[in-house]
């Protein structure tokens, strides 16, 4: 018995590699590295449903990436990174392994970028991060792009929200403990003071801080009227309970990490007002936009996020480079991504001499329960 | 003044609640002479039981009688299912110690799975069931009295239990010296399931109050407070049940007051900074018993 077993399964072994070795002819793999579990998952998941998207539509409509004289199937593959350091570096040294994946996009938060990004570096992977803010990430190496704006932007748009729309008098900001957060919010405090706001207080908390009596009280006492958080939507929303719920009348801006759906299931009605700058939006009338957004919506039953067409334009951005070099080399590919002229549908994207694209934004508040642009 | 005021009161309605879970760690060893740490992710399971009745609909007062039950059961069942086997074998204290480890980290991960409830964060039904009360400056919330309220009464229910009903008498017999209770004819097994029960029972509550409180539950929730409920029973003698009040509302309180003035990054490690001060000065904690050594 046991022995019929053993047959069977090494037969089955056989034939599983046999199919295996068969399908690697002729593919091309691109690593889709982010936060699959976790507070920070959706921002994963979405990256890893746009990079399909975008790899069908070009297996389906131009039979894959063309190089050279050949044609090359585009598949996908998942690394969960957990939004955690260590699991990020095992998986960057799991996907350097992998001879056949041409580019890594990934991933999320910028302080678990730079921990992966040096081992892409000496591997000559090239790496995209759709999300990546950190002004010191895309200088880790010359395979290492960002489809992102550097934070300072970013915030500029957040402070002119804060300061124009919402009219703040005496602005405050809230920033976690994270990489990202402390530049964030650093940058935060500068743009609001170089826009010549007045910026009062600035409150710095955990990750995975759900209590915010503290903060809300320091705020009060400074009367603060509006508050620039530096935090994903797993702090933004319960954030903004805190504040309603404690009966504090404060306008909250966000960053474009805001732009998601858990923020309005979990904040609920504290979320109206919420006002965030993104570089992509789905209301966008643009048809272009609007057969992407109606694509993505059939396929995955939710309209994408700024963050998550970031992430649909950076699979764009590196198979066009990868058919621009015209052969399968790093190097070439490498050289070709300087040369990103891309209109994508979270804006037109160019790279820098070191690796930073950039972008345009739109303000956007959540009224009714619903993202709109800010008027 | 009003600021301080004003964390003082956040931290007796936060230190009610920790009181709540203290209390379950509390019974638990007073009758096993057990650590359970498997008692936070009960904690958090209770939270999470009333988040998906409240999504069937249920109502909030039904969804948290209904979480209070299965929670309790599911005390039970860790110690019928994880630590009266080993129990029964001998097994030497630091296994059942680890067990409830374990027991815990699996709690926390079948919450943890995409079709269970999701590693995310989630939405939970706010207790603010009534105006915030606004003392000058001070807002307290209508969430947090809730939270005093349930807890105090809760705790006096508690106290009368183990002091003024037979069953308490077993629970205490059994404390004493089990073998000898068993011989005056206590159902032992019975008591340490409802024992248990309690402690699941009160953990569910504290995680409706306390979720309803911040407005999110997340399945590793019941970790650091888990550890830092255990503190309080510590502080104020494990064991004791009023110690694990005090014990409770002194972690609530040094922790939110610390918060305030130190910057919310001393928050989580404050427990555990009492608890090492108050064992250097008192071993057994504020109302503990000198420990008896049988031999």
């Amino acid at each position: 018995m046991k022995k019929w077993i053993a047959i069977i399964l090494v037969a089955a072994l056989i034939a599983l590699s046999g199919v295996s070795l068969a399908e690697s002819e002729g593919i091309i793999k691109i690593a889709v590295a982010g936060p699959m579990t976790g507070d920070n998952a959706e921002y994963g998941i979405g990256f890893a449903n746009a990079a399909k998207l975008m790899a069908e539509k070009w297996n389906s409509e131009k039979g894959g990436v063309h190089v050279g004289d050949e044609t090359y199937k585009i598949e996908i593959v998942e690394y969960d990174d957990k939004s955690d350091s260590d699991e990020a570096a095992i998986i960057a040294e799991n996907i350097v392994s992998d001879p056949d994946i041409w580019g890594v996009i990934g991933h999320f938060a910028s302080g678990i970028c730079m921990v992966a990004a040096p081992t892409y570096q000496d591997a000559q992977y090239i790496n995209i991060s759709p999300t990546s803010s950190h002004a010191d990430y895309s200088g880790i190496g010359d395979y290492i792009f960002r489809n992102n704006t550097v934070i300072t932007v970013e915030t500029a748009t957040g402070a002119d929200i804060a300061i124009n729309d919402l009219g703040g008098q005496n602005i405050g900001v809230l920033s976690i403990d994270t990489e990202w957060g402390v530049s964030a919010g650093d940058a935060m405090e500068a743009n609001i003071e170089a826009l010549g706001g007045n910026f009062v207080l600035r409150q710095e908390v955990s990750e995975s801080a759900v209590d915010f009596a503290t903060e809300i009280a320091n705020f009060r006492d400074a009367n603060v009227d509006v508050i620039m958080v530096a935090g994903m939507y797993g702090t933004l929303a319960p954030f903004a309970v805190a504040c309603k719920n404690s009966g504090y009348d404060v306008r909250l801006v966000g960053c474009s990490n805001a732009y998601t759906d858990n923020l309005l299931s979990i904040a609920g009605d504290a979320a109206e007002g919420i006002y965030a700058p993104v570089s992509f939006f789905a209301g966008n009338p643009d048809p272009a936009v609007q057969e992407y957004v109606q694509a993505y919506t059939d396929a995955y039953g939710t309209a994408p996020s700024a963050l998550t067409t970031q992430a649909y334009d950076s699979v764009g951005i590196l198979l066009e480079a990868i058919e621009r070099a015209g052969v399968l080399d790093r190097e070439a590919v490498k050289d070709a991504m300087y040369e990103t002229d891309y209109q994508g549908m979270s804006g037109y994207t160019t790279f820098d001499e070191i690796g930073d694209a950039q972008k345009v934004f739109t303000k956007i508040v959540v009224r009714n329960g619903a993202f709109v642009v800010a008027e | 003044m009003q600021t301080f005021l004003g964390a003082v009161i956040n931290g007796l309605a936060l230190g009610m609640a920790y009181a709540l879970i203290a209390v379950g760690y509390s019974m638990v060893f007073g009758v096993l002479r057990l650590i359970n740490f498997s008692h936070g992710a009960v904690y958090a399971f209770g939270a999470y039981m009333v988040f998906f009745f409240v999504s069937l609909k249920l109502g909030l007062l039904a969804s948290i009688l209904l979480s209070v039950v299965i929670s309790g059961l599911l005390a039970m069942l860790v110690d019928k299912v994880a630590l009266e086997p080993l129990r029964k074998k001998k097994s030497i204290p630091i296994a059942t110690l680890i067990t409830t480890i374990g027991v815990s980290f699996i709690i926390q991960n079948v919450l943890s799975i995409e079709y269970v409830f999701g590693s995310e964060r989630r939405a939970f039904p706010s207790t603010n069931l009534f105006a915030n009360l606004s003392i000058g400056n001070i807002t307290i919330q209508s969430s947090q009295i809730i939270m005093l309220i349930v807890a105090v009464l809760l705790l006096g229910v508690l106290t009368f239990l183990v002091q003024g009903t037979k069953v308490g008498l077993a629970m205490r017999a059994i404390e004493q010296n089990r073998k000898a209770a068993h011989l005056a004819g206590i159902n032992v097994d019975l008591v340490i399931s409802f024992t248990f029960f309690i402690g699941g029972a009160c953990a569910a509550i504290a995680g409706a109050l306390i979720g309803g409180y911040y407005g999110v539950i997340n399945p590793g929730m019941g970790s650091t407070i888990g550890l830092k409920a255990f503190a309080a029973a510590v502080v104020g003698g494990i064991g004791v049940l009023h110690g694990a009040v005090v014990g409770g509302l002194v972690v609530g309180v040094v922790e939110c007051v610390a918060a305030q003035y130190l910057g919310s990054n001393v928050r989580d490690p404050m427990a555990f900074v009492i608890l090492i001060l108050i064992l250097i000065l008192k071993p057994n904690g504020l109302f503990g018993k000198k420990g008896i050594t049988k031999v």
